[in-house]
């Protein structure tokens, strides 16, 4: 049973990989050139309702970010941009 | 004489405020802020036993970030919480992170473990929509939610999607004997930060993000160690545990709303071992007993809330509707089916800020807190809780 399991795992990895690395210009091009407003909108949402910009100042939001970016496993770009514009419309 | 005095010391003051308001609006390298979560409520439960009306106001938990560079973090989570007319204080995480690159970040310390995501990101009160944990969440659970050791997590972006990605090492949990609690023999005990071997569990977890808006998430998950004493009869028996976890959140127009849908499989297998029988237990097993150690449990959570709408209190209403079962070793003294039906009302006052009714049916077949000979009891349970994020 765990080395099924292990295998599953493996290849639902691999399987991911081959999804990813294959992945379409389209969609690749689509991801690079969402705004930060629309990653915001995207992303906090999945755990949580939508921070409104004023909720902190834009030092916290720095502090914020980094909390985010470890806790809800956003990638160093999606986080930047998600500050910018927070801090931008602050 | 006394004029000049005065003028000369309003004119350090403005000079002293000026400057500190010079360095207020200047944010220096070190940034430190205290952010957390707290609720209070009333609590309704009707079982065999009776029935119990409280109200509760007993959890606050801070959270304490410090920010040093653009690389350095460090973040701590206190609970406080009253039992019993006592106050209990926790200390439910307390990490240092780095950064070592945009795809990989290391810490150290006692971290929320990616078992999932239930415990690391929707645990606390006001992201949780039901005022519950699922079944296998918790005291009794099968799922880890925290450890002390050392973890890489990362995410990168390949092909338009997302992938993420956590493996660390932790003191891992112990196995309870039965020499103190006859009837818990075979638990895993997860709550164990002074390791017992020299053994180290190692867990991680892959999640995925199919689609370009990351409106949808699936994970997989894993932990594994050796849980018994170093020295004991079961210094080899060994534990597996897996999970599975799904998330889709998205504005679907059509339904003028937000439809957040949210699972999660936990599955725990520890291997064979013999168990000596408590008095109370030896008219019905034999001094030494065995079973097969598995544990399963999972959930299912869907919610809607109208957020298009033009009504601005019909827009902050949330519906939300979960199943939860958990299932642990048959032949075991803990041996139970149970399972949980919860529906819940939420008002969201602010974007943090949340009044929540909740309703839950539970059934129980067996466990070890039960009579002997209870067969299924049932229970519900009614929630009214007002909950806050800061």
């Amino acid at each position: 049973m765990k080395k099924l399991i292990i295998m599953g795992l493996l290849a639902f990895s691999f399987v991911s990989l081959g999804i990813l690395t294959t992945g379409c210009t389209t969609q690749r091009e689509i991801a690079a050139q969402k705004s930060g407003a629309e990653l915001w909108a995207q992303n906090c949402i999945r755990c949580h309702n939508i921070p409104s910009p004023p909720s902190y100042t834009d030092v916290e939001w720095e502090t914020i970010g980094l909390h985010m970016e470890m806790r809800a496993n956003m990638t160093s770009e999606q986080i930047t941009k998600i500050v910018e514009f927070l801090q931008a419309a602050n | 004489m006394i004029m000049k005095k005065v003028l000369l010391l309003l004119l350090a003051v403005l000079l002293l405020g000026g400057n500190m308001m010079a360095q207020e609006s200047k944010p220096g390298k070190t940034q430190f802020m205290v952010r957390g979560y707290g609720f209070a409520g009333l609590n309704y439960l009707n079982n065999a036993d009776g029935t119990d009306v409280s109200y509760v106001g007993s959890a606050f938990a801070p959270i304490f970030m410090f920010k040093q560079g653009d690389r350095f973090f460090f973040e701590a989570e206190l609970e406080f919480v009253l039992e019993k007319n006592q106050l209990e204080i926790g200390l439910e995480y307390a990490n240092l992170m780095y950064v070592l690159n945009k795809y990989l970040m290391v810490r150290a310390g006692k971290f929320l473990l990616p078992f999932g995501t239930f415990m690391e990101r929707l645990h606390p009160s006001w992201i949780n929509r039901l005022s519950s944990k699922p079944l296998g969440f918790g005291h009794d659970g099968i799922a880890p939610s925290s450890g002390i050791g050392v973890e890489l997590r990362g995410s990168a972006p390949i092909g338009g999607t997302t992938i993420n990605y956590s493996l660390y090492m932790t003191n891992g949990p112990t196995l309870k004997d039965g020499s103190v609690e006859p009837d818990e023999a075979g638990m895993l005990n997860f709550e164990n930060y002074i390791d017992n071997n020299i053994n180290k569990a190692v867990g991680g977890r892959v999640g995925f993000f199919p689609l370009h808006n990351n409106s949808m998430e699936i994970g997989a998950s894993f932990f594994t160690g050796k849980p018994g004493d170093k020295g004991s009869v079961y210094e080899d028996v060994t534990s597996f545990l897996w999970a599975l976890d799904f998330s889709y959140v998205q504005q679907i127009s059509a339904l003028k709303g937000v439809l957040d849908i949210k699972a999660q499989y936990n599955h725990s297998q520890v291997s064979d071992a013999f168990y000596t029988a408590g008095e109370e237990e030896r008219d019905t097993l034999p001094d030494s007993y065995t079973f097969n150690n598995l544990s399963s449990a999972y959930y299912g959570q869907i919610s809607y809330r109208p957020s298009m709408l033009e009504s601005k209190f019909l827009k902050n209403l949330e519906l939300i509707a979960r199943y939860s079962q958990l299932s642990t070793p048959e032949g075991s003294l803990w041996e139970a089916e149970t399972n949980e039906l919860s529906f819940g009302l939420n008002y969201w006052i602010t974007w943090r800020q949340v009044i929540k009714v909740n309703y839950s049916f539970i059934n129980t077949e067996g466990g070890h807190d039960a009579p002997e000979g209870a067969g299924n009891q049932k229970s519900n349970t009614l929630f009214v809780h007002w909950a806050i994020g800061f």
